[in-house]
């Protein structure tokens, strides 16, 4: 199931494995704001590509670190459930993750857990930012620590897409960190995904061709 | 003086809260009328109840009275501050309480309304770029995480 969905047809993925182009995610529940942060961060300057069947919105930026050009592409999709099936492309080859929820609602905590499980599934190393957003809202949240970050041992940032507090911080340093995984991983964890996902998919068909024996041979329980 | 309270409500004008009670010492019946000041239809509801739990004079004649209730009655004040009779603003308090639960799972129209509920306190709070004291990269310092209080959010029993 996660191979046919792996690439997107529209979009080609292979060019992230050059030096100056990085690839940052976005995740969190649906209406935390990582649209608005996003949107806060870029300002006007942006040329999003919108693709609406994926509820997917790339977001390019270039930038230069240490006198050489970056492109950075950030991927922000929709939280709704009936886009799940596009995951795999969304995680695949993403040097860094920004994971968002809204300090006016618990269950967008609660569901960072989920959110992570998936993301180590597909991508087990790379950089991963926790971003509580919405602060502005109530500032009394930024009194309160959040055992979450701490436990996964993930730097944690207070920020609002409203009045702009520490927003560029959060992705200057997803930016420099997706980065510097770049330069010190080799994609070894990249090419161990994909044989264990072309595992997956011949063990799939041997067990639904055993199942079609079966069934010629009238189970009867 | 020991209170007891019997019964919590709301007066629109001037917004106030009430509260029923009976001190303890004489046995009486009593009504204590507490106005809820500096109110608009763009306050913080919690704060507001917050506040009034907090209150000098007023504070310790709720104790008894959940923040959750007073945050409820402040709703509704300011639902009416935003032209909507009690009835629409306990619909839409019950409403938005069940979907509170998981927005990940509306469809799209439904999603939008949420949204555009949620832009009114984004577009109050929002500094813009032609603000004169707007400041692109804006960082905050807030206090480190060991020195923090704990959220109640971790204290449920689910792990992480
Ligand atoms: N007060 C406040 N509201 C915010 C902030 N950021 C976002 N919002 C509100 O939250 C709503 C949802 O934000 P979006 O950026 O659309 O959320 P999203 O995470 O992209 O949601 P999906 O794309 O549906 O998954 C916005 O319409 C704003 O009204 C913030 O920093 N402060
Ligand atoms: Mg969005």
């Amino acid at each position: 199931m996660a191979g046919d969905m792996k690439r997107i047809p529209e979009l080609e993925q292979e060019k992230y494995d050059a030096d100056e182009q990085v690839k940052i995610i976005c995740l969190g529940d649906s209406a935390v704001g990582k649209s608005k942060l996003m949107e806060r961060f870029l300002m006007d300057g942006y040329r999003p590509q919108q693709l609406s069947t994926y509820a997917l919105t790339l977001y390019k930026y270039t930038t230069t670190i240490n006198g050489r050009p970056v492109l950075v592409d950030f991927w922000d999709t929709a939280g709704q459930e009936c886009f799940q099936s596009m995951h795999p492309s969304y995680y695949f080859k993403a040097h860094a993750c920004i994971m968002v929820f809204d300090v006016q609602r618990k269950v967008t905590y609660k569901n960072l857990s989920n959110w992570y499980k998936e993301l180590r599934e597909y991508r087990p190393e790379i950089p991963c930012l926790v971003v509580a957003n919405k602060i502005d809202a109530d500032m009394r949240m930024t009194q309160k620590s959040f055992n979450f970050a701490k436990k996964q041992g993930l730097p944690f940032y207070f920020v609002s897409a409203a009045d702009g507090t520490n927003v560029v911080k959060v992705f200057k340093d997803a930016i420099n960190m997706a980065l510097s995984y770049k330069k010190n991983s080799s994609d070894f964890m990249d090419v161990v995904m994909r044989e264990l996902e072309n595992f997956d998919l011949e063990r799939k068909e041997e067990s639904a061709y055993e199942e079609e024996e079966e069934e010629e041979e009238g189970r009867a329980d | 003086m020991a209170i007891i309270a019997k019964r919590c409500g709301i007066k629109f004008d001037p917004p106030s809260v009430i509260l029923i009670y009976e001190d303890e010492h004489t046995s009486k019946l009593r009504k204590r009328v507490m106005p809820v000041r500096s109110f608009s239809q763009f306050s913080d509801c919690s704060r507001a109840a917050e506040r009034l739990k907090l209150h000098p004079r007023h504070g310790h004649y709720l104790d008894l009275v959940s923040v959750e209730q007073l945050v409820r009655l402040h709703m509704v004040l300011r639902d009416h501050l935003r032209g909507l009779s009690v009835e629409e603003s306990l619909r839409e308090q019950r409403r938005s309480h069940t979907h509170e639960e998981d927005l990940n799972k509306l469809s799209d129209e439904e999603l939008n309304r949420r949204k555009a509920q949620m832009d009114v306190l984004f577009e109050l709070n929002r500094r813009h770029k032609d603000d004169p004291d707007f400041v692109y990269d804006l960082e905050v310092e807030f206090p480190d995480n060991s020195v923090r209080e704990t959220c109640s959010w971790d204290q449920s029993d689910e792990e992480f």
